[in-house]
């Protein structure tokens, strides 16, 4: 009886550090920089910072979902690498042919995910595989369409993104309205259980009636869509077209849902946890700005921290 | 007279896993040269046992002596070097590298590093010779069939000059002929003076091959004699703790309307099979592992494709497309591989419970988590299922409770016929009498149940009828009362009467 006692405890720990090690993680940098960089809670900062968290945590919520059915998503910046072009070329700095960009530029990214779908389904391609050769024939199509020169200009109403009400702006009221909204959608819906399903044992899934296929493809399009949202605020938010635009971001936002506990081999991960990690992130980002480290030092923290919430998770797993 | 030469002795060995005990006080001795069979049910302890002799395993209490030398302990590098080999059911070989590159695999012959191959292939057909067995030295293992793939892990052993060789279940994966060329092998390795412990629950194989049985029940050794001082019936009584007539549950004796029918139905596994199963009643299938029962399981519930035939469910012909139709007609498949096909052993139980009929639980598409709650509580009522809550992930539940739970969630779609295949594989008794139990009470409901087994006595007490399968056809049909092992085994084996 004391054995089984003394594992049960154990097993609630571990249970604990994978199931809330990311909030912890997330409270304590917080409470550190009370004391190491109090300028990151000045109203400038956490503006800047929870926009860029914004922009960050929306591709990330795409790219938990893709996780979820033990997949990945590489093609996100091409996604908003077109989109920003689109948008620009489309509209010609015209308020008025803002939907009709933004419209275009979800049908374009919905085309992208279901073909990211489609081949990791049907042609049975790795999704990193896949994903690489879609986020280049991307890059490439859209720069043979510019021929390099990004034309059109971005409209002057797209600016609205940023501006903001003390530290509240329409890049965060999207990005807390999406993740409460995939958050209820994962936890509380038929299709959100399913998908957990999928991802967690395809075999079992379409045993039990699923059509596991059509479930992976709809992750895959909701995450182009998800990361055309994002590339329509950071259009709005840079000004101008760049090929450059998502450069980092794509990775982050993988790095941000495995901090959060996603797990690479599918079926486990939260919304909630992910929207913890892409604030770990930025706030380490930020607090590396703010304590004027070079950008090579910030990238090693990075490294390091993402390494660390990794192993925590796998000791914590392990038996 | 003299003492027998006893070379492993394992004394009063104890092992618990979280409190729950796998082995109680079990001794195990071996004379040298002999086969001694080790039986006893799934869950009995027997791969426990091996696993402590293999070193894989820690022995909570009790001691190793080995040749003459005592160990409290052994390690998997320690167990090898002192000439104990042990081939599992799942072959730990290199798909890809051939027959005599995976023998001496890390053991090369090789001068400074580079491997001498003429050398290498020179002493794997040596020893392949020794073993009276023909195999190709530079197939990839992958082109091999398993009989010759068990061959290849045998001859590794051997090339490790083992003086005691472990086979867990070596038949499980064998097809007739292949069998005897594996008791051909087995005594020639006796004739060279190889102990041999050998793992298995087929009875009539232990008591072919077998110089001393012991029987191993719920961690415990219940008794250990010569096979020549055994009988048939006391064997089973010995393993199962109770007569042979009190562990199955008495068919109900009635059926009703035909629910299924399968009517000349071929795919790549599978020629012309057909088949009726009534309400009400229990078909069992038999054959050996590859002779395409499972195959048949999956294409009756549209996992796999048929080119050909045609499936009527309750007189409508079924277009199945995939298992999601046969699910809405009616069907449930509890699958072989529990673990990789029937449960998602990383979500909680509920969500196994409820994932088909989530339809159901959802109000405009949102769940309903008190509907929800309620469901998970009745099927824990009704199949006693020891869990902690509906929370609990079903990776953390017992092989027999994780049965339950596939179970449960093929009851709550309320099917006219489920196919079990390998109903009570990996689970303890306690619960195998309780999934017989269930299996009767819902054949007294009307349920038509399409069981596929590889133990005999599981077959014979639960099945109305009984069909043979051998190479993906139906070989032969048995009423209940003419049924019997051998008359089981000889169609499931020769092949002369029906082609």
């Amino acid at each position: 009886m004391v054995a089984t006692s003394t594992s049960t405890t154990t097993f609630t720990f571990r249970q604990f550090v994978i199931r809330y090690g990311v909030y912890i993680s997330l409270a304590l940098l917080l409470i550190v920089a009370l004391v190491l960089t109090p300028n990151l809670y000045s109203q400038q900062t956490l503006t800047v910072l929870l926009k860029q968290s914004a922009q960050l945590g929306i591709i990330a919520i795409g790219q938990t979902l893709v996780l979820l059915v033990a997949g990945l998503d590489l093609s996100v910046g091409g996604v908003i690498f077109l989109t920003s072009v689109v948008i620009a070329r489309v509209s010609n700095g015209a308020d008025a042919q803002l939907p009709l960009a933004i419209g275009l530029s979800l049908a374009l990214s919905a085309v992208i995910g279901f073909a990211n779908g489609l081949l990791i389904t049907k042609r049975k391609i790795p999704p990193f595989v896949a994903t690489l050769a879609i986020f280049i024939l991307v890059q490439g199509a859209v720069q043979a369409y510019t021929r390099g020169v990004p034309g059109g200009f971005v409209p002057e109403g797209l600016s609205i993104v940023n501006q903001s009400v003390s530290f509240i702006s329409i890049p965060v009221v999207l990005w807390l309205g999406l993740s409460a909204l995939f958050a209820f959608v994962l936890r509380r819906t038929a299709y959100g259980r399913r998908l957990y399903a999928v991802g967690s044992n395809p075999l079992t899934a379409r045993l039990s009636g699923l059509n596991v296929d059509r479930f992976k493809i709809s992750a895959y399009v909701l995450c182009s869509l998800l990361a055309c949202a994002a590339g329509v605020l950071l259009t709005g938010y840079v000004g101008y077209v760049d090929r450059f635009i998502a450069s980092g971001l794509d990775l982050d936002a993988i790095a941000a849902a495995v901090v959060g506990g996603t797990l690479f081999t599918g079926g486990r991960g939260s919304v909630l946890g992910t929207l913890a990690g892409v604030l770990l992130i930025q706030v380490l980002s930020t607090m590396a700005l703010l304590l004027g480290l070079s950008i090579q030092t910030q990238f090693i923290i990075k490294g390091v921290v993402i390494l660390a919430a990794v192993a925590l998770y796998s000791f914590a797993r392990s038996d | 007279m003299n003492a027998p030469d006893i070379i492993l002795d394992m004394k009063r060995i104890s092992k618990a896993y979280a409190g729950v005990p796998a082995l109680r006080e079990v001794s195990f001795t071996c004379a040298r040269g002999q086969v001694h069979a080790l039986v006893g049910e799934n869950g009995a302890g027997k791969s426990t046992l091996i696993k402590i002799l293999g070193g894989a395993v820690q022995a909570d209490s009790g001691e190793i002596v080995f040749k003459g030398r005592q160990y409290a302990h052994l390690t998997p590098r320690l167990s090898l070097d002192m000439g104990i080999s042990i081939i599992y059911q799942e072959l730990a070989l290199s798909p890809y590298l051939t027959v005599a590159e995976n023998i001496f695999l890390g053991r090369e012959p090789n001068r400074g590093g580079v491997i001498q191959t003429r050398q290498l292939r020179a002493q794997a057909a040596e020893l392949l010779q020794r073993l009276h067995v023909h195999i190709d030295l530079d197939a990839p293992i992958s082109e091999l069939t398993v009989a010759k793939q068990q061959m290849v892990e045998i001859a590794k052993a051997l090339s490790r000059n083992a003086d005691l060789i472990v086979m867990d279940e070596p038949s499980a994966i064998l097809v007739g002929e292949e069998l005897a060329q594996l008791f051909l092998t087995i005594k020639s390795l006796q004739a060279h003076g190889v102990t041999i412990v050998y793992i298995s629950h087929r009875l009539d194989e232990v008591f072919q091959i077998a110089d001393t049985i012991t029987v191993l029940k719920d961690g415990a050794v219940v008794g250990s004699q010569p096979r020549a001082d055994l009988s048939h019936r006391e064997l089973v009584h010995m393993m199962v703790g109770r007569p042979l007539e009190e562990v199955y549950p008495a068919p109900i004796g009635q059926r009703g309307e035909p629910v299924l029918v399968v009517d000349n139905i071929s795919n790549a596994r599978l020629k012309n099979i057909s088949l009726t199963l009534h309400a009400g009643e229990t078909l069992g299938i038999a054959g050996m592992v590859g002779s395409g029962r499972t195959e048949l399981a999956r294409a009756i519930f549209g996992a796999d494709p048929i080119t050909q035939g045609r499936i009527v469910i309750k007189g409508q012909p079924a277009v199945h497309a995939s298992p999601a139709h046969a699910i809405k007609s009616g069907l449930a498949l509890v699958p072989e591989d529990r673990k990789a096909q029937g449960l998602f052993t990383a979500l909680p139980i509920r969500h196994n419970i409820t994932l088909p009929i989530l339809q159901r639980l959802t109000r405009s598409g949102v769940l309903q988590p008190k509907q929800e709650a309620q469901v998970v509580a009745d099927a824990q009522k009704a199949l006693s299922i020891s869990m902690t809550s509906g929370d609990q992930e079903a990776q953390f539940l017992s092989g027999g409770n994780q049965q339950k739970v596939v179970l449960a969630k093929w009851l709550e779609t309320h099917p006219s016929v489920i196919i079990m295949d390998e109903p009570t594989r990996g689970i303890d008794i306690g619960a195998k009498f309780e999934i017989y139990q269930l299996m009767r009470r819902l054949n007294e409901q009307g349920v038509a149940i399409l069981m596929i087994s590889s133990e005999l006595p599981e077959i014979l007490g639960m099945s109305d009828r009984i069909l043979v399968m051998r190479d993906g056809q139906i070989v032969g049909e048995l009423p209940r009362a003419a049924a019997t092992e051998q008359a089981i085994i000889e169609r499931a084996t020769s092949g002369a009467e029906v082609e």
